[in-house]
């Protein structure tokens, strides 16, 4: 036999599963609304301290459907990592502002750069780089070539380079570019050569 | 009391508590997933959305009437009229009865109204419409789906034997579902096909396709194949007819040859195998193609819900890359060139797997076709690797079996950049990263149509999809012998 006051504290937590129950599916319905309406563009890493320099960008062109070389002054690191990514970062901000000749939605972004023999880069983005990219074989290519080689010409040395989004292998860019294998730099600067 | 009693029994107050925290989990999966109706008439079929109220299902009842004809709702206070087809029917905000040709009906539950809507419960849809429509409406109300003047798709299914064993199923209409596989069961969803069956489970004396199970719920209907073995679907008879075989595994392909030319055993698997990741299948091989032989799969990318790229307001990728591979078989066809298409209705196929069926299939091309709206004109991409000219071997890595057939690929490639130039449509051929062209083990390439002068329309034109299919034949004929020779 349970006391009286058990029963009543029993029935209280019946009543609170419940009420609590009703609150999280609220604030469950509040966030997954909240996810849909506003992209993620907080910044991914910390600003880099270093000296302004000269760096190659190479940019797509949507309107023409082609990659042109310009020239950016960019903040570097010594850190070899760092440098490659605040370069690639500096691509990816001429992609992100408005008006863009490449547009990539709010978000895109360089989370890592890891550097392995000093041949390999492995190139870590968000996930709103990869989620919220246009579909099409030609568009996400030059995203793809416009990001290595933009890589390859301020970072000597850099022979293969494989993208992941959010630290993990994911099968294409946005249904058709692979990111599964690894990018020979020297095919993709013949490609670019294509598409200047 | 009784509660009273009910609590002071420690091990069923226990088991209240239990039961509100599951009830409170299942409430709370079941909000997040949407609600629909599915309605099914000999003329069009679709979908509506489901909303609750007082613990009731609603639809508009405007919505449900529209795709069959012309619907209308006016109110004055809280009376509504309803037309549909010139049928008026007549229903009261908060009342439960309503009249449609001037004779009662009972709706089951009070009439609501949202957002200036009327909304009918889903248990009164039977009713509801039988009397606009006056047709005979079943409904089967526990899956929510609703079918207007018989028009359910029956069908057939028949396991013929054989090594290995093939399951046909013969639809009375064609049929377009979304289907999945996981191990060796294969699942077929039906969302806008009107499919019913009064069997829900088919048994077949047979290890490797054993049973076909059939089930309904919430608008869809699903038939899941279960086997010993990896399965997969093919269609034919114009999407009537759905075949489910063994995926192509290594044990299934075809034996090497069985001696080597000094009459020695010779290795078990032949040359130019792909290897697909982490023991998810293997591809089988595209070398050493029987002469004569001369297989195209031409490849319509996306389908189902991936619907690749949106190329206009309502147009999606998918949609035209069907249209165009089509039309591209047609033409090889025409030619007397043996082609298949790895999807002939809209339904998901992953991309390692088209790569699977098309090496398994020893294809001498993999054809595989895209569309896009940036420039105009037609695009043929082939792989970026660099060409192997490594002695044949028994595997190839999955990531790189293209470096073998790169170079073919390649003289594919601009063969169809020059057909499509005589017929003065502006083209150009590259190289670019397209999945899964790297894992293909035979001559592959990707084509990618866009509109020309960017009108999407042209997309529709048999004139543009005919000129683009028959220089890409016209290239394919004339490659026949690169292809043919020896790899």
């Amino acid at each position: 036999m349970i006391p009286r006051h058990a029963q009543i504290t029993i029935a209280l937590l019946l009543v609170g599963a419940c009420i609590l129950g009703f609150y999280v599916l609220s604030e469950k319905k509040k966030a997954e609304e909240q996810q849909r309406r506003v992209a993620d563009n907080r910044p991914v890493a910390p600003p880099v301290a270093g000296t302004p320099q000269r760096v190659a960008l190479v940019i797509a062109y949507d309107d023409e459907g082609v990659l042109r070389r310009r020239t950016a002054t960019v903040v570097l690191p010594e850190d070899p990592a760092l440098r490659a990514r605040e370069v690639l970062r500096a691509l990816l901000n001429e992609y992100v502002k408005k008006p863009s000749p490449h547009p990539l939605a709010e978000g895109s972004d360089i989370k890592d750069v890891y550097l392995f023999q000093g041949n390999l880069a492995i190139i870590d983005t968000t996930a709103a780089f990869a989620d919220a990219h246009r579909s099409g074989i030609y568009v996400e290519s030059l995203t793809i070539v416009s990001m290595i080689d933009t890589l390859a010409a301020n970072v000597p040395g850099i022979t293969r380079v494989k993208i992941l989004v959010e630290g993990k292998e994911r099968e294409t860019l946005a249904g058709h570019a692979d990111l599964m294998g690894f990018y020979d730099v020297a095919a993709v600067h013949e490609l670019v050569k294509e598409m200047q | 009391m009784r509660i009273s009693r009910a609590l002071s029994n420690p091990r069923l107050a226990g088991l209240l508590l239990a039961l509100a925290v599951l009830w409170l989990g299942a409430d709370i999966s079941r909000s997040a997933e949407e609600k629909h109706v599915s309605v099914y008439a000999p003329q069009t079929s679709y979908r509506l959305a489901v909303v609750e109220r007082d613990h009731r299902e609603y639809v508009a009842l405007v919505g449900l009437l529209e795709p069959l004809g012309t619907a209308s709702a006016s109110s004055s206070g809280a009376d509504w009229t309803v037309r549909w087809n010139g049928v008026e029917g007549r229903f009261t905000e908060g009342k439960s009865q309503g009249k449609i040709r001037g004779t009662k009906v009972d709706l089951s539950a009070p009439l609501v109204v949202e957002n200036g809507r009327p909304m009918v419960p889903v248990r009164s849809l039977a009713t509801l419409l039988s009397r606009f429509l006056d047709a005979r409406v079943d409904v089967h109300e526990s899956a929510r789906r609703v079918f207007v003047a018989n028009a359910g798709a029956r069908f057939t299914a028949e396991l013929k034997k054989g090594d290995p064993p093939v399951l046909v199923l013969n639809f009375s209409m064609p049929v377009s579902p979304a289907i999945s596989t996981e191990g060796g069961r294969l699942k077929m969803v039906f969302a806008r096909d009107p499919v019913v069956s009064a069997n829900e489970n088919f048994s077949f004396d047979d290890k490797t396709i054993s049973s076909l199970a059939y089930d309904e719920s919430s608008g869809t209907a699903e038939l899941t194949v279960s086997g010993g073995a990896p399965l997969l679907a093919s269609f034919s008879n114009a999407g009537r007819t759905i075949t489910v075989s063994v995926a192509p595994t290594q044990a299934a392909c075809p034996p090497a040859p069985p001696t080597s030319p000094s009459g020695e055993p010779a290795a078990p698997a032949s040359p130019g195998t792909a290897v697909a990741p982490s023991g998810q299948g293997t591809a089988t091989p595209g070398a050493e193609l029987p002469r004569g032989r001369y297989l195209v799969v031409v490849d319509a990318s996306h389908g189902g819900g991936e619907r690749g790229a949106a190329l206009g307001k309502d147009l999606s990728e998918k949609d035209v890359t069907l249209a165009f591979a089509r039309r591209i078989r047609g033409e090889l066809q025409n030619r007397g060139i043996t082609a298949v298409m790895l999807r002939d209705a809209d339904t998901a196929l992953p991309l390692q797997q088209r790569a699977e069926m098309a090496n398994a299939a020893h294809a001498a091309l993999f054809l595989t076709v895209h569309a896009g709206t940036m420039g105009s004109g037609v695009r043929v991409y082939s792989s970026m690797l660099a060409p192997s000219s490594e002695a044949k071997v028994a595997f190839l890595p999955w990531e790189t079996a293209q470096a073998r057939y790169v170079n073919v690929s390649h003289t594919v490639a601009d063969g169809i950049t020059l057909e499509l130039g005589r017929r003065r449509v502006p083209a150009e051929s590259l190289e670019a990263p397209v999945r899964p062209l790297n894992n293909i083990a035979a001559a592959a390439v990707a084509i990618e149509v866009n509109a020309p002068a960017g009108d999407t329309r042209a997309f529709h034109s048999p004139n543009y999809q005919l000129t683009v299919a028959s220089a890409v034949a016209d290239a394919v004929l004339a490659a026949r012998p690169r292809l043919e020779e020896p790899r």
